[in-house]
């Protein structure tokens, strides 16, 4: 089943095609990567899917909803880790995830509040709940905001960079939950700079340039669709090369 | 030299980028503000002048009164000055998010400061100094001086603004030097909201309105001597008054003395400044940069209170509320500005106990009647001021993370439904405490108090959907201070529409109260073609103030979705 459908989906920003007619699928259960140099797109995309942003066109369908003409019910199932990680600063860390809770509708029950304590537990933030969200540092924040998205157990899981502020253990704690989570049927659809990351992760790549897909599919795949070889550092580079202007001449030649 | 113009520069840069690259919205709104600024000059220059003219016509005392004047009117531009310096060169000289760059470039520490300190001078003196300038005018207008007064006023004023910043930046370093790092901000803002709520209460229980009534004094000669007393030689604004007192009356020998004093002052201030700033500045910014509180007391009264107020209210809304709740009493420049609000109200209502209307030669029914108008105006304007600060910014007090509302599943319909009905309450409750203790104070009838009373609970529902709905249709989630978004365009604009929205409505109900007045007066009954008038006018009003809670409300709703 596709949980994920992107039909013609466009994002104009005075005059400007940041994402150009985008067409895009992603079964249930999958770890779907987003990869693109930036300034592609990528953000404007997963904004447009979160409900952050409006479209100027086209249809995002999550779960067999239409996102325009459902944002609650579409909402409900979506979790949503964004980039940069703004929380409010005078709460502390429980009683933000209570907020989060509330805004999902979910009872303050003793299930909520294990749920609550399991999630702080997975993510290593047991210590700070009571710290006010301002004395946190950039990888707490963004662990804080993750455990915030999985608290009502979504179907879809968006996620904008996850691993930029995190440390190395934080990075691999990520990779592992996100791993758990696509087992149980969660499909996370994810951009990424990092290559690595997606190669490790991800069953499924899509590659945005100048808001246009260039290339989908596996990592075989792609390397069928650029005629490469290797890993999918030279596959991206190969795919989007034809568009790159900057670094015609070697850096180190100055 | 060349460090401090490239430190200046971006701020400039940055100035002239906004002016040349700004949409035709952004002009527009430039406009409207500039245009606002001239009104607001223009009413300054017209209410000093009559002022100044009416004091004219009292023989004797006319000059001793305007030189009062001026001198009051010195003393408080200076303090307004100092206590602007002490809230900007925080956030100029420890809290600015560029300055972790500029500490980190290779310029010296002094030109750092010396680049802020000018920041600091110009964000806070345009404001008065332009808002000075019709005063100023007025006076010269009135005594029509010389052409060195004019030159007296642009260097007097100049060298008051150094003095200001010299005396307010030197705090604020101080007070940096002396607390605990992560609280300084808040002691400061606390201290500053505090300071300025006790002056202007200290400033209105002095009654200055008692120097135009002689008979409050018991002899001529104790009046005038009230008012020639002065406030003190050692005060930089005595200096400044007797300068440009004398230019101003062109006495001979002008105030040479006073204005070496002044001059002499600020260029020593400068110097102390640069000096303080050697030692304790960057030791300061370095305290400032470390870790924010961790930890609040008080949580159980909090947990408390929101779980008692968010009880009508289902799971995503009450979240809302409660997090609203939490953030406002934990962050010490929000609560503290409840002080001003205070001091505000009790200022309001202590005019009431001290008009003297048993003196006024007009009918007393009749008075009350029109005083009772005038409150509920002026009742509305306070809840209007006070709504600019709390309701209008309350849909850009969710600041940065506003994303987590709009990617929930939580309807902004709803949302905004919701933040309205959180302030309609104690709004209502603080409407309805003022008017009935002004209205009981002014001691008017039972027909006007029910009037009043029901006049302001319905116009609370407009003025506070106009404050959510236009804080919607103009909101600034990256500001910094929530406090200025109260002062931005949109918070002008919400202040004119529902001023206005008051206006009207009281204009609507004056007529037919005014019918009812002559009818009781003259013992005629009240002809079918005024019934008419009276019902037509009501139905007006109910039509605006229904239009007053829903239009804003819709058009704020439709902002938002659209908000990118």
């Amino acid at each position: 089943m596709d949980m994920i459908k992107l039909i013609d989906l466009t994002k104009v920003y005075k005059g400007l095609r940041a994402v150009d007619n985008i067409n895009l699928k992603v079964r249930e259960g999958v770890v779907f990567g987003f990869l693109g140099p930036n300034g592609a797109g990528k953000t404007t995309t997963i904004k447009m899917m979160a409900g952050v942003l409006a479209p100027t066109e086209g249809q995002i369908v999550i779960n067999g909803m239409d996102l325009a003409r459902e944002p609650s019910e579409v909402k409900q199932c979506v979790g949503f880790i964004p980039d940069r990680p703004f929380i409010y600063e005078k709460l502390s860390g429980l009683e933000f995830l209570h907020f989060i809770a509330g805004l999902y509708s979910l009872n303050n029950s003793p299930s909520l509040r294990r749920r609550i304590s399991e999630l702080l537990e997975l993510f290593e933030l047991s210590h700070w709940q009571e710290e006010l969200v301002g004395s946190y540092s950039h990888g707490m924040k963004q662990r804080l905001v993750m455990c915030a998205a999985l608290l009502h157990r979504p179907r879809v899981l968006i996620v904008d960079e996850p691993m930029v502020g995190l440390d190395p253990k934080g990075s691999r704690l990520v990779k592992d939950i996100f791993r758990d989570q696509a087992r149980t049927g969660t499909t996370i659809f994810m951009s990424t700079h990092s290559l690595q990351v997606a190669e490790e992760l991800c069953e499924e790549i899509a590659i945005i340039q100048e808001g246009k897909i260039i290339a989908v599919g596996t990592g075989d795949g792609l390397k069928r669709q650029a005629g490469v070889d290797g890993n999918l550092e030279n596959i991206f580079l190969k795919l989007t090369e034809g568009k790159r202007i900057a670094h015609e001449r070697p850096l180190s030649s100055d | 030299m060349k460090g401090l113009y490239l430190l200046i520069k971006p701020r400039f840069s940055g100035f002239r980028n906004q002016l040349v690259g700004s949409q035709n919205g952004k002009r527009k709104r430039v406009f409207l503000m500039s245009g606002l600024g001239l009104a607001f000059c223009g009413g300054m220059f017209t209410v000093s002048c009559r002022v100044l003219i009416y004091f004219q016509s009292a023989e004797m005392i006319g000059d001793v009164l305007a030189r009062h004047l001026l001198s009051m009117i010195i003393l408080t531009f200076f303090s307004l000055l100092v206590f602007s310096h002490i809230i900007t060169a925080l956030s100029n000289l420890y809290l600015s998010r560029d300055l972790e760059l500029c500490h980190s470039a290779p310029v010296d520490v002094e030109e750092l400061f010396i680049s802020r300190a000018a920041f600091t001078v110009m964000d806070s003196s345009w404001m008065l100094i332009i808002f000075g300038l019709p005063v100023f005018m007025a006076y010269a207008y009135v005594y029509r001086p010389g052409p060195g007064f004019y030159f007296t006023v642009l260097h007097m004023n100049l060298a008051m603004v150094i003095i200001a910043a010299g005396i307010g930046i030197l705090l604020t370093m101080v007070l940096v030097h002396v607390f605990p790092a992560q609280r300084t901000r808040d002691i400061i803002m606390l201290l500053t909201v505090l300071m300025m709520g006790a002056l202007y209460l200290l400033f209105r229980f002095l009654r200055p309105e008692r120097l135009v009534d002689p008979e409050a004094f018991f002899t001529v000669a104790q009046y005038l001597s009230a008012l020639k007393a002065p406030q003190s030689s050692y005060l930089p604004t005595q200096w400044i008054m007797e300068t440009i007192w004398g230019s101003l009356t062109g006495s001979k020998g002008g105030h040479l003395f006073e204005a070496a004093l002044t001059w002499t002052t600020a260029a020593a201030l400068v110097i102390i400044n640069v000096w303080v700033a050697r030692a304790v500045y960057f030791k300061g910014f370095s305290k400032s940069q470390e870790a924010k509180k961790r930890r609040v007391g008080g949580r159980r009264v909090l947990d408390l209170f929101a779980k008692y107020v968010t009880k009508p209210f289902r799971e995503d809304l009450g979240a809302v509320i409660s997090k609203d709740i939490r953030t406002f009493f934990r962050d010490n420049t929000q609560w503290s500005q409840l002080l001003l609000l205070v001091a505000l109200v009790v200022v309001y209502i202590y005019n009431f106990t001290v008009l003297p209307l048993d003196k006024s030669p007009i009918r007393l029914d009749f008075l009350q009647n029109i005083l009772a108008f005038l409150n509920m105006g002026l009742a509305g304007f306070v809840l209007a001021a006070v709504s600019a600060r709390f309701v209008f910014t309350a849909i850009s007090a969710e600041g940065e993370a506003y994303w987590i509302v709009r990617s929930s599943p939580l309807r902004l319909k709803r949302y905004l439904w919701g933040k309205y009905f959180s302030f309609l309450l104690p709004m209502l409750v603080l409407a309805e405490v003022l008017i009935t203790l002004t209205n009981h104070l002014l001691g008017v009838s039972r027909f006007m108090m029910l009037l009043s009373s029901g006049t302001m609970f319905f116009m609370v529902f407009g003025i506070v959907a106009l404050g959510i709905g236009y804080g919607a249709l103009y909101p600034n989630f990256t500001s910094q201070n929530i406090a200025q978004v109260a002062s931005g365009f949109g918070g002008v604009l919400f202040m004119i529409v529902s001023s206005l929205f008051i206006g009207m409505i009281i204009v609507l109900e004056a007529g037919p109260v005014y019918v009812v007045f002559i009818s009781n007066v003259r013992g005629t009954p009240i002809t079918a073609y005024q019934w008419i008038l009276i019902t037509l006018s009501f139905l007006a009003a109910f039509v605006i103030n229904m239009m007053a809670i829903f239009w804003p409300m819709k058009m704020g709703l439709k902002a938002l979705r659209e908000y990118e």
